[in-house]
């Protein structure tokens, strides 16, 4: 295996730097691989200047337009068939594609195989890549079509299905609400010790769709556009079945969250 | 909501909830121009449902991504290139 090329390292929102070089990397810290370690504990670690990470303007929240991995191996040399340059590329995807499947699938063991076969399909079909996107945007729509394929196979299908994403939505009569959302309580979200376990129950509740959005957009932080190469979607489909599972996440967790004594 | 705002609002000069709703995603990510944004703005400090509305469906964004980080297993990518080189005719040599 080969050590001397550059590998990602670092939290999701450093750099690591090596002999001038720069990558950015998104993958956290607890996913680098063992055997760069040593390799990475010599980069020098700086934030990101290029990723936005004030606040937003209009909602006061984090930004969410971080920008995904950017394709920083040698995209001729994968293109040529080089062997070194695709290790890189194993390197340094598979933490992070490994996670947007695991997250698709919900089982460690099958995301691995997925991702081992989506690496083989990449390194094999790799003439066919067009340029029509990045690389690794190419690579996300392999390893999620796989994902999806596999879900449909096994017949593990998602509690909710399309229409009742749509039914969660707010209703609205002459343009105004129809029921005022009650407010959630600011006690009981804090008191919840097992809030993240229900929001991750309530994602995977999601029809494989809106799922697959919610992952790659709201957790991964990909681009819009980047996120409809993925799924071969439009950019338009995206933003809507984005809100939606937004909306119907909303509502998952509204009954657990309400003001006490609401109905 | 307060009685000009509404009274804009029934004549179609500034937008209303269902409008509001629709491009939420949009102005949550601050991509609305400025004009819209604005009066997206004004409608959130007048209407009692929106207001509370935005809260709850930001804090659903910022949970959904404070979700549990899921770690890769350590050997990974050695797995991953050890299935390479036994399955196709990468770096045998």
């Amino acid at each position: 295996m080969n050590l001397g090329l550059m590998a990602p390292c670092g939290t999701g929102r450093a750099r690591c730097r090596l002999g001038g070089q720069e990558l950015k990397s998104q993958m956290p810290r607890s996913v680098i691989h063992p055997l760069l370690t040593t390799t990475c504990n010599s980069f020098q670690m700086q934030p990101s200047k290029t990723q936005h990470q004030g606040e937003n303007p209009v909602s006061g929240s984090k930004s969410r337009d971080v920008v995904a991995s950017t394709d920083s191996f040698d995209l001729e040399a994968l293109l040529a068939g080089d062997e070194k340059a695709f290790e890189q590329l194993v390197i340094q995807e598979s933490p992070r594609l490994f996670r947007v499947i695991v997250r698709i699938l919900g089982d460690d063991d099958e995301a691995q195989s997925i991702l081992q076969e989506t690496f083989l399909q990449a390194f094999q079909r790799m003439d066919t890549f067009r340029r029509e996107s990045k690389l690794t945007t190419w690579l996300y729509a392999i390893g999620i079509n796989l994902a999806r394929a596999s879900l449909r196979k096994s017949r593990r299908l998602s509690s909710l299905e399309d229409q009742e994403v749509e039914r969660m939505q707010p209703s609205f009569s002459r343009g105004m609400f129809v029921d005022s959302p009650v407010e959630w309580d600011p006690g009981k979200m804090a008191e919840l010790s097992d809030r993240q376990q229900l929001v991750r129950k309530a994602i995977e509740q999601l029809p494989e769709d809106y799922k697959a959005i919610v992952i790659l957009r709201d957790i991964e932080e990909y681009s819009t556009d980047d996120v409809a190469k993925m799924l071969d979607i439009s950019s338009g489909a995206v933003r809507v079945r984005l809100h939606r599972a937004r909306g119907a996440l909303r509502k998952l967790l509204d009954s657990h969250f309400r003001m006490r004594g609401s109905s | 909501m307060k009685i000009v705002h509404m009274i804009k609002v029934m004549l179609g000069l500034a937008p209303n909830c269902e409008k509001v709703n629709q491009f939420l995603a949009d102005y949550v990510e601050g991509t609305l121009n400025e004009k819209t944004r604005a009066q997206f703005q004004q409608h959130m400090d007048m209407c009692p449902c929106c207001g509370p509305y935005l809260d709850q469906y930001q804090t659903t964004i910022d949970m959904t991504h404070d979700c549990p980080c899921v770690e890769a297993p350590p050997e990974l990518v050695e797995h991953t290139l050890s299935f390479l080189r036994q399955n196709a005719d990468f770096n045998r040599s």
